[in-house]
């Protein structure tokens, strides 16, 4: 439900960005997107076609890169990717209780695409 | 020509900005600031008008009320005697920090011992904006089910403690509070977990001493 207004951010720093690195027209926006950020993919897509249906960043494609969640065992330590994110036992110790998320809470702009103008 | 420029920026670093600028501020006031979030209904009015008059004598307290709409919230908790100011969000699903400044610059802040933020009503959204607080507190009522912790990980992740309210209801209702407590843990072993029923008055006790121990550490 607050996807328009993490687009808002997004569409605030891409033309930040724009402007700083002297792009003339921006083709595409790669974002990435934690399974735990508390962002819905298909939302955040949506989002981005209602505010970018006029401007600058009409057209523009955002490439949404959904990142699994990924924890170390609270009792092992051993790195893995947890098939169910409701039951995580530990492939090396059955563990399930008290893991460490390595990744899948960020919600972050990773790059941006766009023409410039010739040397 | 084209070409890719690597950026690696926080979507939410404008709020994060100011959520450090309030932290910052409650650190120079050593004001303990503690942000409630629960879904609708689970208790958050309740326990804090239960906390605010128990806890009278000993601290200074004001609160902090986030709405859609309607300041029924903030009197119900004006009448216990505490500063109360009201947030309506007019359908924001969710508080930031810039209400959050906003919301202080009408308290009296001086010589306050704690400040509580009660957010919208939501178990997914609130998650994600930090607001300078020192904890987050969430609050999950046993007619919502046991599984709630599993379904909204990140809110439970984030939280220091999690109170399971309206334990008064236990009898009627399917709910584990082992099974709650297991779910909250998977991803959060640190987490404090205080069962009570703020509508009885039962188990606040371990939750009045937490926020002492909250309160001094501030110090």
């Amino acid at each position: 439900m607050h996807e328009l207004s993490l687009i808002q951010s997004i569409i605030d720093i891409v033309r930040e960005e724009r402007v700083k690195h002297g792009m003339e027209r921006v083709v595409r926006v790669r974002v990435v997107n934690g399974a735990l950020s508390g962002a819905v993919s298909d939302a955040l897509a949506f989002g981005w076609e209602c505010l970018t249906q006029d401007g600058e960043l009409k057209g523009v494609v955002l490439d949404i890169v959904d990142q699994p969640l990924k924890v170390a065992c609270g009792s092992c330590g051993r790195e893995f990717v947890p098939e169910d994110r409701h039951c995580m036992p530990c492939p090396a110790c059955e563990e399930i209780l008290g893991h460490d998320i390595l990744s899948g809470k960020e919600l972050y702009i990773d790059e941006i695409e766009a023409d410039t103008p010739e040397d | 020509m084209s070409k890719t420029v690597t950026i690696v920026r926080n979507v939410l670093e404008a709020n994060e900005r100011r959520a450090g600028k309030l932290a910052e501020y409650f650190a120079q006031n050593k004001i303990l600031c503690l942000n409630l979030m629960s879904s609708p209904g689970a208790g958050k009015t309740s326990l804090l008008e239960r906390t605010l008059t128990d806890l009278k004598g000993e601290f200074k307290m004001a609160v902090i009320e986030g709405d859609l709409q309607t300041d029924n919230d903030a009197r119900r908790v004006a009448a216990t005697g505490a500063q109360a100011v009201q947030v309506n969000t007019e359908g924001g699903c969710h508080l930031d920090g810039s209400m959050i400044e906003d919301a202080i610059s009408v308290l009296d802040m001086t010589g306050l011992d704690i400040l509580f933020i009660e957010n919208v009503g939501n178990l997914v959204c609130p998650a994600e904006f930090n607001l300078g607080e020192d904890h987050k507190v969430s609050i999950l009522s046993v007619a919502e089910g046991d599984d709630k912790p599993e379904k909204y990980p990140l809110m439970f992740h984030i939280s220091s403690v999690m109170l399971l309210n309206k334990t008064d209801l236990l009898p009627y209702v399917d709910f584990s509070l082992e099974a709650a407590a297991a779910h909250a843990r998977k991803l959060n072993k640190d987490i404090q977990i205080f069962p009570v029923s703020c509508r009885a008055g039962e188990g606040l006790t371990p939750w009045y001493d937490w926020l002492r121990q909250a309160r001094v550490a501030k110090k």
